[in-house]
């Protein structure tokens, strides 16, 4: 059994080898690595070789280099290389594996060996996984010795990188499975893999969006809340001022209208608190209703996002963003509930928050779910 | 132990559209044996030989393959094949390609490498072992696919096609490489429809015919009965022959000076011989014929009624009730 795995192993790395695209994207790996080893930070600011570009915060007084280094590949290196850049060369390059299994005059050979269309299927369908292992296998040890010998510190948890986005690859690379039996055609299967990607991509836009606005509406009902608790209290002291005052006194009239308009104040608040009420019930439905659908698909964006949640703990990347971006928080309620800075942070810290077994377990039942139907039409095919 | 190397029984094939691919097929293939089975393009060889390696699921099937169910993948480890339109990975060296394929036949690593060397001297191709695939011309990629077929040591190899794009100096490597296995004890299936190659090395054939086998045994089976003695005079001694001919029990037809009695029995012929000797004409031909596999062929795809020959392929679904 190990002799036929292993000669399935070889015969896929000798197949990647051969491909000119393997080396091309290794080759954009290694720059991405250099130019990540360009970067650098001193007293002034950020360096790129030679070119000084000063920034009052990003500079070695208040940022360490190792923490800095480890922002760039939270900012750049995760988000544009490895969850997009990456994993679509890598896409492209793996897509033909199922499609040129199932090609006549090749299958018939494979076929009519001792092992079984299931163990075969399977063992070709984690050799496609390869390519993704060399190419995150590269750039993590590329990216670890620029952040030991650029920014000073040995960060073993880069090597996460591996096992994530390997992880996060073979989602896709299942759909891809699937719609490469379906299909037997790398280009179509390739675009409807690609096509898939931005759905689960859409939805993940959505749900934060959505969780994004709910935390808006949040933010604006605790405000009134305190709004209208601050009121009731303004009016209840105008009450008993009102009252302590002779109704004959100048200042008599003046109080009655205080306390008119304090209590309409009041009033008006508590209108306002019911509709945000009534619109975070709304908001809340929407979460679940998208959190369940969520819950069925892969996660692919929140499955990368884990890197950077091992990487830098939230204390670190809320004060570069924060001491960056100048956020404070905006008591003006009038603003749009989503673009709510408070908002964007508590929404941002929900999502944090969503535990690994959810983001990987939920979406590697659907990997087992997907792969089990391309099995299952594997199985059953006449070639 | 089965004496057997194939044992089939009702082996059907229907595919969807209720295309009739193969309908019940009895085969049997002594172990030892060179085996030919020919028919037409679309006669259903091919879907035959896939589902003995489990590359097509029949509809309905019973029987061995050396002695296990057909579809045992275990069996398949003793069961060489060379698939008709083979495509092997072009970024392999030969010599790549052969150790992968046997290493999913589960051979040892050490027994691979031996078994490398043998095999590229068998079919000719050493000098080609570490180039890629990819550039091999199609006669050197079939006896390499000759030679992926027996990387096992197989006891039973299926070769579908084998002479398919060879030169003539190449087929006759393949049929000696298919008598060498036979002499090896080895049992040798092929699947052709070059009637010339299957005559020389075949010890038994059947002939498919739209999904079904026509015939099949020894060719001195499948022409039993079949077999005339031709008995040649002079146009002027005609008449001597036509006397003689009429005591015959067997059939008879004489034309152009030629009598030919269908019979397997030589000493028919002798009366009429001796006629001509009492004659004193001289007797110019005596020989004994049999059909050719070209004319069982033939006689297999010709239509009876019509004449002409049958509709190529299997594809028939007027008779729906079976190989569901």
């Amino acid at each position: 059994m190990l002799v036929q795995t292993w000669a399935l192993i070889l015969a896929a790395y000798r197949e990647l080898n051969a491909k000119k695209l393997f080396w091309i994207t290794m080759g954009i790996n290694l720059l991405v690595v250099l130019l990540y080893a360009a970067l650098g930070i001193n007293d002034e600011g950020v360096t790129l070789l030679h070119w000084q570009f000063s920034d009052e915060f990003f500079n070695a007084e208040n940022v360490p280099p190792d923490l800095f280094y480890r922002f760039q590949f939270v900012s750049w290196g995760i988000p544009f290389w490895l969850s997009w850049i990456a994993t679509i060369l890598a896409l492209v390059s793996t897509a033909g594996i199922v499609p040129d299994l199932v090609k006549g005059g090749v299958i018939e050979t494979m076929l009519s060996k001792p092992i079984s269309r299931t163990r075969l299927f399977l063992t070709r369908y984690s050799t496609g996984l390869i390519f993704v292992l060399l190419q995150v296998g590269v750039f993590s040890v590329g990216c670890f010795l620029v952040m030991g010998i650029r920014g000073g510190a040995w960060e073993p948890r880069l090597f996460l990188a591996i096992p994530i986005v390997l992880v996060f690859f073979s989602y896709l690379y299942a759909i891809c499975a699937l719609f490469g039996m379906l299909t037997r055609s790398t280009i179509t299967s390739l675009l409807l893999t690609i096509l898939v990607w931005f759905m689960l991509f859409l939805t993940n836009a959505a749900d934060g969006l959505i969780i994004q606005q709910r935390e808006g509406v949040a933010v604006q009902v605790e405000r009134l809340e305190e709004q209208e608790a601050n009121r009731a209290q303004v009016l209840t002291m105008t009450e008993q001022n009102l009252e302590n005052t002779e109704p004959d006194s100048p200042m008599h009239g003046q109080m009655v209208r205080n306390v008119e308009n304090r209590r309409l104040g009041l009033e008006d608040t508590r209108e306002r608190l019911e509709a945000r009420r009534a619109s975070l019930e709304m908001w809340k439905k929407w979460t679940s209703a998208v959190g369940y659908a969520r819950t069925v698909l892969p996660k692919t964006s929140e499955t990368i996002g884990l890197l950077e949640r091992y990487l830098m703990s939230r204390e670190e990347l809320g004060r570069l963003m924060a001491d960056r971006t100048g956020i404070e928080i905006n008591d003006d309620d009038d603003i749009p509930a989503m673009a709510d800075p408070e908002a964007v942070r508590r929404a941002e810290l929900a999502m944090r928050d969503r535990s690994v077994a959810w983001i990987v377990g939920t979406s590697l039942l659907f990997e087992v779910f997907v792969l089990g139907i391309a099995t299952l039409l594997f199985m059953r095919r006449d070639f | 132990m089965s004496e057997l190397a194939l044992d089939l029984s009702d082996v059907a094939k229907t595919y969807p559209g209720r295309v009739r691919a193969l309908r019940g097929i009895e085969m049997r293939v002594g172990r030892g044996e060179v085996f030919g089975l020919l028919g037409p393009n679309g006669a259903g060889k091919s879907t035959l030989v896939k589902i003995l390696m489990t590359v097509i699921r029949p509809s309905r099937c019973s029987g061995t393959v050396l002695g296990r169910p057909v579809g045992d993948k275990h069996a398949l480890s003793r069961v060489g094949y060379l698939p008709e339109h083979h495509e092997f990975p072009s970024y392999l060296t030969g010599r790549q390609m052969l150790d992968f394929f046997a290493a999913l036949s589960g051979v040892p690593k050490a027994t691979r490498r031996r078994r490398i060397g043998e095999m590229l001297e068998l079919v000719g191709m050493e000098k080609w072992a570490e180039k890629k695939v990819g550039g091999y011309s199609k006669g050197m990629r079939q006896r390499l696919g000759i030679a992926q077929a027996l990387m096992a040591d197989p006891e039973l190899v299926l070769l579908d096609e084998p002479t398919d794009g060879v030169d003539p100096s190449g087929r006759r490597d393949i049929r000696d490489i298919v008598a060498r296995l036979r002499d090896d004890g080895k049992t040798v299936f092929l699947n052709s429809h070059l009637l010339s190659e299957l005559e020389m090395v075949c010890d038994r054939v059947a002939i498919m015919v739209q999904g079904e086998i026509h015939s099949q045994g020894t060719l001195d089976e499948l022409t039993l009965g079949q077999r005339v003695y031709e008995v040649q005079c002079l146009p002027e001694a005609e008449g001597v022959l036509r006397q003689a001919a009429e005591g015959l029990d067997d059939e008879w037809e004489l034309e152009g000076g030629v009598l030919t009695v269908r019979t397997e029995v030589a000493d028919v012929v002798q009366p009429l011989i001796d006629a001509l000797r009492g004659a004193g004409q001289p007797v110019l031909r005596v020989q004994s014929k049999r059909p050719s596999l070209e004319d069982l062929f033939l006689q297999a795809v010709t239509d009876p009624e019509t004449g002409r020959a049958k509709s190529p392929g299997a594809a028939d679904n007027s008779d729906s009730g079976r190989g569901k």
